[in-house]
């Protein structure tokens, strides 16, 4: 495993939004390795396959044809196998509900899908330069949702 | 008083009837005893008339013999002696006589007894008479014989006292006797027309009091059968029907009204169990009979519902109940009402349907509202971010209205977001999960202020508010209201001055309240929130709160004209209510009232 770079996966079905997500990370000057799936069928298929390399940093979008990021969510948290993928909620929901079920189901951070390329930017950088072992383990509601 | 209530009492008749019985067989008893005084009296004088006669027929018998001895003195003839001879017998007789007759009278009898010695004397006197006469050959010069003459007329005189003395007394007694009875006879009648005169009044008053009674009856009767009339009216219109269920007899009696809400005529089957299963529904008939058996047991009849079918195939649905009545006699009679509720169920059904319509729908638009805002965010934040990159990368190339165009377009947008927010804000409102909690009104608020803060420094207001009580509320949405209010304030504050906002608290009764009427509470937390701002003329006081409604221009005030909305969408939520008063540039007010529980 390089360690040199981290390892950031993406799962949302809107072409639009994975470009702004690559494009953000290529303008951050932080070492990230970025994939993009096209929905969560794509997704878990991957991460069960034999030879994957497993995200340091997991984006889920909730509302995705197939496969919605919550069964993935569920998916993976009973699966030993993926205990150190820090999974980011990337919704354009920020309903109570959604924030509560995905907190409930084990999600790290909740991250609203913001109206600007700046504010994207350094949401991004926010989620992939915490220090997860730190996050994870305060289990705080409060800091759950990414504030801006 | 006590007259009328005795008059009225029920034994009065009674007690009459049993005073006129007596009081004839008194007066029978009394005029039989008169009668037969009457017919004794009778007997009396007749004899005492025969005692006269005996003793003035053994007077004349003594005086004949007198009479025929001087007769014989005087022509020596023998013929005039034969009332002599035969006046010995004939006194006999009439003594015997007497002695019968006086035999109940003590002093008669002894004045008899010396009647008859004094009778016996003369008797042998005349003897003695005759014998002298017939030896000394008619010799009544001989100075021997005037003695014994003599004698014989004071011995007729002593006779004559003794028989005067006796018709005397016996006068004497029977004119007493006489004049008792006369007393008697004398009362007795006066006394007898008072009784009869009384015993006819107490008729005539106990007449008078069975008319009366039978009139009173008759009253009572017409008002019974006016009843009968109009309940029988009554249970067809609100579809009714009685029952009377006799335990002993195991009898019915069913009311006109029962028999047509089975469809038939009145009376037109004989009252029984059997026959009124026939209408029964075949699936309740099981049912129905078992409540009755258990009736019978129980003598009381919860509700019990069923079906009957009419003979035209018609089913109507009834609900039925019963009580046991037990009379001053004891007799019990089961009493039931029989109820078509047909109607009701289908209105109830009818209800029941348009409610889950109702519900449908609101979910339904709810469903519509959330996704329809939800689903506008996607392409609006695209929209900003795209616009934010092009503003970043490629301004330098556009032309100075291609600048301004961008401007607009990134204006456009931003104001799109805020509706969509407050849109889904409002639609949140909506939602079903509202949790009442008791609650702190002061921290709602200060979270409330919290929020707004970097506005409140920005536009420098002061907020004053009172003190609150703890309410049962829903907490999100009252913080929600508080933000709404005073981000409304500092929205539309006023050029010349900082926003000064004021907030009271007071508890208060939806009697003295004249906002308030038709209200469902009693007490009210009534709030009131003052602000100095641009503040609105009173005719739009009830369009505030419309939803999208707003009183100026986009371009002067930035607001969305959902806020207000939620804010009644909220205290609605509380079935509480809300008014806004203002006067242009000078401030706004708004009342709310939220029930105490």
């Amino acid at each position: 495993m390089n360690q040199d770079y981290i390892n950031i996966a993406l799962a949302d079905d809107d072409e639009d939004d994975r470009l702004f997500f690559t494009d953000a990370f290529d303008e951050l000057k932080i070492q990230t390795r970025v994939t993009t799936y096209n929905d969560g069928v794509y997704l878990m298929d991957y991460l069960n396959s034999e030879d994957a390399l497993l995200p340091n940093v997991l984006f889920l979008d909730l509302n995705m044809p197939r496969k919605t990021g919550m069964e993935c969510l569920k998916e993976i948290k009973a699966n030993p196998k993926f205990n150190d993928i820090a999974i980011a909620i990337y919704s354009t929901s920020a309903s109570e509900e959604d924030i509560e079920n995905t907190f409930i189901q084990g999600a790290n951070i909740y991250i609203k899908k913001p109206d600007s390329f700046k504010k994207l930017k350094k949401a991004l950088a926010e989620v992939v330069t915490i220090n997860w072992q730190y996050h994870t383990s305060g289990l705080n509601k409060d800091n759950f949702l990414l504030r801006l | 008083m006590p007259l009328r209530t005795l008059y009225r009492a029920s034994w009065f008749v009674k007690a009459s009837f049993i005073i006129c019985f007596f009081v004839i067989f008194f007066v029978a008893g009394v005029t039989y005893k008169n009668m037969s005084d009457l017919s004794e009296s009778s007997e009396l004088v007749e004899h005492r008339y025969e005692i006269g006669i005996q003793l003035e027929m053994a007077m004349s018998y003594l005086k004949d013999a007198e009479t025929g001895q001087r007769g014989f003195i005087i022509t020596k003839d023998s013929v005039y002696l034969d009332p002599y001879f035969s006046g010995r017998e004939n006194i006999n007789n009439s003594l015997a006589a007497l002695k019968q007759l006086l035999q109940d009278n003590p002093t008669q009898k002894k004045s008899l007894r010396e009647l008859t010695e004094l009778i016996d004397e003369r008797l042998a006197n005349f003897q003695e008479a005759q014998r002298f006469l017939v030896q000394k050959n008619n010799d009544i010069e001989s100075p021997k014989f005037i003695p014994i003459f003599s004698k014989g007329k004071v011995l007729m005189d002593e006779i004559r006292q003794k028989i005067k003395e006796m018709t005397d007394l016996e006068s004497l007694q029977l004119h007493e006797k006489q004049k008792e009875y006369k007393n008697n006879l004398k009362l007795t009648p006066i006394f007898l027309y008072i009784i009869i005169l009384l015993t006819l009044v107490i008729m005539v008053i106990a007449y008078r009091k069975i008319m009366n009674d039978v009139r009173m009856f008759k009253i009572k009767n017409e008002q019974l059968e006016l009843f009968r009339e109009s309940a029988n009216l009554s249970e067809i219109i609100s579809k009714h029907g009685r029952w009377k269920w006799d335990i002993e007899d195991d009898s019915f009696e069913f009311s006109d009204n029962l028999y047509r809400l089975l469809g038939e005529e009145p009376h037109s089957f004989p009252p029984t169990v059997e026959n009124f299963l026939k209408y029964v529904h075949p699936d309740d008939v099981e049912k129905v009979a078992e409540q009755v058996t258990q009736m019978r047991e129980e003598k009381d009849l919860p509700f019990i519902f069923y079906r009957v079918v009419h003979k035209n195939g018609n089913i109507r649905h009834l609900k039925a109940y019963g009580r046991t009545v037990t009379n001053k006699w004891g007799k019990q009679n089961l009493l039931g009402t029989t109820t078509d509720i047909t109607d009701e169920i289908a209105n109830f059904k009818a209800l029941e349907e348009r409610n889950i319509e109702l519900e449908r729908n609101n979910r339904e638009l709810s469903a519509f509202n959330h996704v329809a805002s939800h689903d506008l965010q996607e392409p609006l934040r695209k929209i900003q971010t795209f616009l934010s990159r092009l503003e970043e990368k490629e301004e330098e190339n556009l032309s100075a209205t291609g600048v301004k165009y961008m401007s607009r377009i990134k204006n456009a947008a931003t104001r799109m977001r805020l509706l969509i927010d407050d849109l889904l804000q409002f639609s949140r409102t909506n939602k079903a999960d509202k949790i009442f909690e008791i609650s702190d009104i002061n921290v709602l608020f200060e979270e409330a202020m919290e929020d707004l803060a970097e506005k409140i420094h920005e536009k420098e207001a002061t907020i004053h508010a009172d003190s609150f009580p703890k309410m049962y509320v829903i907490p999100f949405q009252i913080q929600q209201l508080f933000i709404n209010l005073v981000g409304n304030s500092l929205k539309y504050k006023a050029e010349d001055r900082a926003p000064k906002i004021t907030i009271n608290y007071e508890k208060v009764s939806a009697e003295g309240e004249s906002l308030l009427s038709k209200t469902s509470h009693e007490n009210y937390h009534k709030i009131t929130y003052k602000d100095n701002g641009i503040g609105f003329d009173n005719e739009f006081a009830e369009k505030i709160f419309i939803l999208f409604h707003r009183l100026h221009n986009r371009n002067e005030y930035s607001g969305t004209g959902i806020g207000l909305s939620i804010c009644k969408k909220i205290v609605q939520n509380h079935r509480g209510y809300i008014f806004a008063s203002g006067e242009e540039g000078v401030g706004a007010t708004f009342t709310i009232y939220l029930p105490i529980t």
